[in-house]
C-alpha cells in the first residue's frame, strides 16, 4: 500500500493505493498519517479510494480510528471514489452511516466547503 | 490597532476596548441627555400630583398611565414595524419636545386646569418609558452579551449622571423658577437629536456586526409591518423565558408602585407646598443620583462578574425586603427616604442593567417585540396592578369607611366662623393642620377643591404606609422566587443559543456501527479466496452471532445473484465451492453450533488434532501461513480450558500478522488471563495494536488493576501505556477512571493528551462515573498554568518579530492546552455544557464566543472563572499575555 497527500484548500487529500491490509502495512499506518496531519492543525482530510481494490478488518479499523481522532476534534474524514464493491460491503456493514462516501472527488471537495 | 487619546482616557473608568471609544461615548450622551430632561420632568410632575392633586390619589394616576400605556403600544409597535430605527427615534424626541413645550404653557397659562396634573403624569412616563426602550434597544442592536456585560455600567453611569445634573437643577431653580424647568429640558431634548444622529451615521460608517440584525430586520420588513400589540403579547407568551421575564418585570414595577406610594405619602405628610415640595423632590434626587452613578460605574460590571446574574438579581429584592420591613415598623421620613433611596440607586444601576442583560439572549426579531411589550406596557400595566391591590387595601373594607367618614368631616369643618377668618377659598381640610394657617402662601395656591387626603390624622396615613409595607413583603418574596427561575431560565436560553457542533466520535461509531461484526463480514469475504475452511469458520462465527443476514449471505455468495457478481467484480468470480448455509431456520443454526462445540470438546478429537496443529505450529513457510491462520482461527471456538488452546500463545508471536491476527480474536473469545501480558505487548506494533485494543477490552473490567500496572510502569513503551489508557476508558467502570485519574495525578506531560481524551470519554459515555475532584481541579490549574507560560513566550516572539518553528509548536500546545482544560473542565462540571462552550469558542465568530463565554460565566464557580477567563475572553495578544502573566501569580498559589 502506498499513500500519498496532496492539498486543495484545507482539505488533505490522501491518494491511496492497493490494498489496506495488515499484511501489505510498511513502516507507517493510515491512522499514523492522520494523525500527524491532525497534528499538524489540519482538520478535513479526503480519503482517495481510486485505486484501492479491496481492504481487510485491519483496513477498516484503520478508517474508523482515523474518522475518531479527526472528529473527536471537530474535522471531517470523507472518502471519494470507492468501488462499487468496497461499498455494497460498506453498505451492509452500516460503515455508509458514519462515513461520507461520494463518487467524485470534486463533490466531496465541495462538500466540505458547504460544510 | 492605534489607540485613540479618547480610549485611553474612557479606559480608565470603563472596561473599553480599542475601536470602542467613540460608540461608548455616543451611547453615555444619549443616555445621559434622556436622563438629565427627566430628571426635571419627575420633580415637577410630582410636586404638581401631589400638591394638586395628593397622595391618596396616586393610585389613580398609577392605573391611567397604565391603561393609556396599552393604547401607546399598540401604536409604538406599528411605528417600530414601519419605520427606521434612526428616524422613529429623531421623531419621537421631536414629539416629545413639542408637547413639552405645549404643557410648560398650559401650566404657565393664566388659566388653571386640574385634568393637568393627571395628563402630565402620564405624559411623563409614556416620555421615559419610549425614549429608555428606544435606547436600550439601541444597545442591543451594537453589542453582543460579553461586550454589554461589560459596558453596560459605562452607558448607565451616563443616564445616571443626566439624572444627577436633572435633579439638582430642579432643586436649585425649583423654588424660584418652576415654570421655565420645563424649557430647559427642552433644550437637553433638542441637543440629543444631534447625538442620536451622531449614533448612526458612526453605525453606518463603522458596520458592526449588530447591523446584520437591522439588515435582516429591513429583509422581514413586509412581516414586520403587521406586528402590533397582540403579536408582541404572543410572542411572550408563547415563550418560557420571556413569560418568567415579564412575571420578574410586573413584580418589580409593583413592588416599585407600593415604595412610591409609600415614600409620596410620608412626604406628602410633612410638605403641603408645590415650590417647596418640587425643590424638595429635586434635591431629594440629586442627591440620590450619585449612588446609583457610582454603583453604576464603579460596581455594576464588577458585581454582575463576581456574582453572576443569578445572585445580582437577588439584591435589589433583598435589600427592598430590609427596607419594606423598616418602614412597615417605623414609618418615618427616614425610612421612606431609606427605602426610596434604595429602590431608585439599584433599581437604576444593578436592577436595570442586570434585566438588560437577561434580554442579550433572545434572537433580535423576538427580543425587539418582547421589549416594545414588556418595557413599554408590562412595566406601567404593573403599576397599574400595584395600583389597583393599593386601592383594594387602602379603600376597602375599612378604606371606604374612613372615606366617608373624611367626608363628614370636611362637612362639619366648613364653619361661618371658621370662614370668617380665612379667605373664602381656604381648603377646610386645610384648616385643621397647624401649619397651614402660618403659610399663607398655600392659602393663596389652594382651592376649594377638597383633597381628602389632607382631612385625614397622619397616623391614618402612617397604618396605611403600614399595610402597603406588609403588602410589598409578600410581593418582594414572590418576586425573589421568580428571579432565581428567570435566572436559571437565562442559562437554559444560552444553552440553546450554543449547537453542540460534534459529538465523540467513538460514541457515534459504536452506535451505528457493529464493529466487530464489520470487521467480520471483511475477514469472511477475504478469507473466501484464501482457505474455504477459514471461510467456513468465518460463516461459523456469523451464525453464532445471528448475523448471517440474507442481505449478508447474498453479499458473501457468489452462486446467489449475477447481478451482484458483477458488481462485486473478480472478488467472488473464482475459487472453489463453499458451503453456505441453506436454511435460515434458527433451531437448525442452534443444533449446528452445539454440534461443532461438542466435536471440539471431545478427547479424541484434541488428541487428533494434536498432532497436526503441532506440524502447522512448526512449517513457518509463507505456503503454510494459511493453516496457521486456520489453526488460530478453530483454536478460538474451543473450550478456554482444552489442551489445544494452549498453543494460543505460539500463535500470537507468529511472524505473518494475518496469523497473529486470528490467534488475537481467539484469545478474546477465550479470555483467558495468562495471555493479557502477551496481548498488552502486542500494543506496541501498529499492525496488531488495533486486534489486541479488542481483545483486551473484551476482557472487561477484570484486568482494570493489570492494565493499570502497566499504565503507570514508566519503563514500558510510551505508546503502550497510551494504548492501555485508552483501553481502560473502553472498559469505562468507576475502578478504571480512578486509575486514569491517579495516572493523571502523576503530571507526566507525555501522557497528559491521552489520560484527558480517556476521561473525557468516559465521562461522555458513562455520565453516572464520579472523578476525583481535587486531582481534575489541580490538573486544570496546571493546564492552564502550561497554556499561560507558553502564551507568553508566543507573545513576547512575536513581540521580537522573530518567525521561528518555535511559534508554530507553541500554538500547537495551545491549542492542546487549551483543549485539555475544557476537557476536564467537563469532568466536573455539565460536561455537554462544557463541550459546547468549547466547540463554540473554536468556531471563533465573535457572537458564538461571546455566547459561549456567557454560558461558561453562569454555570463555572468564581475560582475557576478567574482562571479560565482570560483563555476564552476576547483580548488582543498583548492584554491576553498581561493577564496570563497575573493568572501565573496566582496560580502559584493553588
Amino acid at each position: 500500500m502506498e499513500i500519498n497527500s496532496r492539498e486543495k484548500g484545507d482539505v488533505i487529500i490522501f491518494d491511496i493505493e492497493g490494498e489496506i491490509r495488515r499484511s501489505d502495512i510498511s513502516d507507517v499506518t493510515l491512522h499514523q498519517l492522520v494523525k500527524d496531519q491532525l497534528d499538524a492543525g489540519r482538520r478535513n482530510i479526503l480519503l482517495n479510494f481510486q485505486n484501492v481494490e479491496f481492504i481487510d478488518s485491519f483496513g477498516v479499523g484503520e478508517i474508523l480510528a482515523s474518522y475518531i481522532s479527526i472528529h473527536n476534534l471537530g474535522g471531517k474524514l470523507k472518502i471519494a471514489k470507492i468501488s462499487k464493491k468496497l461499498y455494497l460491503v460498506f453498505q451492509v456493514t452500516m460503515l455508509t452511516k458514519v462515513l461520507e462516501i461520494f463518487d467524485e472527488e470534486e463533490v466531496a471537495l465541495d462538500s466540505y466547503i458547504k460544510d | 490597532m492605534a489607540k485613540s487619546r479618547l480610549y485611553k482616557i474612557l479606559s480608565r473608568v470603563a472596561d473599553i476596548r480599542p475601536g470602542e471609544e467613540t460608540i461608548a461615548l455616543l451611547l453615555f450622551l444619549y443616555f445621559f441627555f434622556i436622563m438629565f430632561p427627566y430628571y426635571i420632568i419627575k420633580p415637577y410632575r410630582d410636586a404638581q400630583y401631589l400638591v394638586e392633586v395628593g397622595s391618596l390619589q396616586l393610585p389613580f394616576a398609577y392605573l391611567a398611565t397604565a391603561l393609556i400605556m396599552g393604547f401607546i403600544i399598540a401604536f409604538y409597535s406599528r411605528l417600530q414595524a414601519k419605520l427606521q430605527r434612526r428616524v422613529l427615534i429623531i421623531l419621537s424626541l421631536i414629539f416629545f419636545i413639542v408637547t413639552c413645550f405645549l404643557s410648560q404653557r398650559l401650566f404657565v397659562g393664566e388659566r388653571e386646569y386640574s385634568w393637568m396634573p393627571l395628563v402630565f403624569w402620564v405624559w411623563a412616563n409614556i416620555f421615559i418609558v419610549v425614549l429608555g426602550t428606544q435606547f436600550w434597544i439601541l444597545v442591543n442592536d451594537v453589542f453582543n452579551p460579553r461586550e454589554a456585560k461589560r459596558l453596560i455600567g459605562f452607558f448607565g453611569s451616563g443616564g445616571l449622571l443626566g439624572g444627577f445634573f436633572g435633579a439638582l437643577l430642579t432643586g436649585i431653580l425649583g423654588e424660584n423658577y418652576p415654570d421655565n424647568l420645563l424649557l430647559i429640558a427642552i433644550g437637553l431634548l433638542i441637543l440629543n437629536i444631534f447625538v442620536v444622529n451622531y449614533i448612526f451615521i458612526w453605525k453606518r460608517k463603522r458596520n458592526p456586526p449588530a447591523d446584520k440584525a437591522n439588515n435582516k430586520n429591513k429583509k422581514r420588513g413586509i412581516r414586520l409591518a403587521n406586528v402590533g400589540f397582540i403579536d408582541c403579547f404572543n410572542t411572550v407568551r408563547k415563550n418560557r423565558y420571556l413569560t418568567l421575564l415579564a412575571i420578574v418585570v410586573i413584580l418589580t414595577f409593583m413592588v416599585a408602585t407600593f415604595i412610591d406610594y409609600q415614600f409620596k405619602t410620608v412626604i406628602d405628610i410633612h410638605e403641603e407646598r408645590m415650590d417647596r415640595m418640587t425643590a424638595l423632590l429635586g434635591y431629594f434626587y440629586a442627591a440620590l443620583m450619585p449612588f446609583p452613578f457610582f454603583i453604576s460605574l464603579l460596581m455594576t460590571s464588577t458585581i454582575i462578574k463576581r456574582f453572576g446574574i443569578r445572585l445580582t438579581l437577588l439584591v435589589f429584592p433583598l435589600v427592598l425586603l430590609l427596607c419594606a420591613f423598616g418602614i412597615g415598623l417605623w414609618p418615618t421620613i427616614v425610612f421612606a427616604i431609606a427605602i426610596k433611596a434604595g429602590d431608585k440607586s439599584l433599581s437604576f444601576s444593578l436592577n436595570q442593567f442586570t434585566r438588560e442583560l437577561l434580554y442579550i439572549p433572545i434572537s433580535p426579531e423576538i427580543k425587539y417585540k418582547a421589549k416594545v411589550f414588556i418595557d413599554m406596557f408590562l412595566n406601567r400595566f404593573a403599576k397599574g396592578l400595584g395600583a389597583l391591590i393599593l386601592m383594594i387595601f387602602i379603600f376597602l373594607p375599612s378604606g371606604l369607611e374612613e372615606r366617608s367618614n373624611l367626608l363628614e368631616k370636611s362637612n362639619v369643618l366648613v364653619k361661618p366662623d371658621v370662614l370668617e377668618k380665612t379667605d373664602a377659598s381656604t381648603r377646610p381640610d386645610e384648616l385643621e393642620k397647624p401649619n397651614v394657617l402660618a403659610k399663607p402662601d398655600v392659602l393663596e395656591k389652594t382651592d376649594a377643591s377638597t383633597r381628602f387626603d389632607e382631612l385625614e390624622e397622619p397616623d391614618i396615613r402612617e397604618k396605611r404606609v403600614r399595610i402597603v409595607s406588609a403588602i410589598s413583603l409578600v410581593f418582594i418574596l414572590i418576586w425573589i422566587f421568580f428571579n432565581l427561575k428567570v435566572s436559571k431560565e437565562y442559562t437554559n436560553t444560552i444553552k440553546k443559543k450554543l449547537e453542540l457542533k460534534w459529538d465523540r466520535a467513538d460514541r457515534l461509531v459504536a452506535e451505528k456501527v457493529d464493529v466487530d461484526y464489520t470487521k467480520l463480514i471483511f475477514d469472511t469475504i477475504e478469507s473466501k479466496n484464501r482457505s474455504s475452511v477459514l471461510y467456513a469458520m468465518n460463516l461459523f462465527d456469523l451464525i453464532k452471532q445471528d448475523k448471517l443476514t440474507p442481505e449478508v449471505k447474498k453479499l458473501i455468495s457468489f452462486k446467489s445473484d449475477e447481478v451482484k457478481i458483477s458488481s462485486l467484480g473478480g472478488l467472488f468470480e473464482s475459487g472453489e465451492t463453499v458451503w453456505l448455509p441453506e436454511s435460515e431456520d434458527a433451531q437448525e443454526e442452534e443444533v449446528l453450533e452445539k454440534d461443532i462445540g461438542e466435536i471440539m470438546s471431545l478427547d479424541v478429537y484434541q488428541e487428533v488434532m494434536k498432532d497436526y496443529v503441532e506440524k502447522a505450529l512448526t512449517d513457518k513457510s509463507i505456503e503454510s501461513e494459511t493453516t496457521r491462520m486456520e489453526v488460530a482461527k478453530a483454536l478460538g471456538l474451543m473450550d478456554a480450558h482444552s489442551l489445544l488452546s494452549q498453543k494460543l500463545e505460539e500463535l500470537l508471536w507468529d511472524e505473518s500478522p494475518e496469523v497473529s491476527r486470528y490467534a488475537l480474536e481467539s484469545v478474546a473469545k477465550l479470555k483467558k488471563k495468562e495471555y493479557v501480558p502477551v496481548l498488552i505487548q502486542k500494543l506496541i506494533s501498529p499492525i496488531t495494536r488495533g486486534d489486541a485494543c479488542s481483545a483486551l477490552e473484551k476482557y472487561g473490567s477484570k484486568i482494570v488493576g493489570t492494565l493499570a500496572d502497566y499504565m503507570g510502569d514508566k519503563e514500558e513503551d510510551l505508546e503502550l501505556r497510551k494504548r492501555v489508557a485508552s483501553i481502560l476508558a473502553s472498559i469505562g467502570t468507576q475502578d478504571a477512571a480512578d486509575f486514569l485519574a491517579w495516572e493523571l495525578e502523576g503530571d507526566r506531560k507525555d501522557m497528559d493528551a491521552e489520560l484527558i481524551d480517556s476521561l473525557d470519554k468516559v465521562r461522555s459515555e458513562k455520565p453516572d462515573i464520579q472523578f476525583q475532584e481535587t486531582i481534575v481541579r489541580a490538573k486544570i490549574f496546571k493546564e492552564i498554568k502550561r497554556y499561560c507560560q507558553d502564551l507568553i513566550e508566543l507573545y513576547d516572539l512575536i513581540s521580537l518579530g522573530k518567525k521561528e518553528e518555535r511559534e508554530k509548536n507553541l500554538q500547537k500546545d495551545l491549542s492542546v492546552s487549551f483543549m485539555n482544560t475544557f476537557r476536564l473542565l467537563g469532568l466536573i462540571y455539565p460536561h455537554e455544557d462544557i463541550i459546547k462552550a468549547f466547540q463554540n469558542i473554536r468556531t471563533e465568530t465573535k457572537d458564538s464566543v461571546a455566547y459561549a463565554v456567557e454560558l461558561l460565566d453562569n454555570i463555572l464557580e468564581k475560582e475557576m472563572r478567574d482562571v479560565v477567563f482570560p483563555l476564552v475572553e476576547d483580548l488582543p495578544l498583548e492584554e491576553r499575555a498581561k493577564r496570563c502573566l497575573n493568572l501565573i501569580k496566582i496560580l502559584l498559589d493553588k
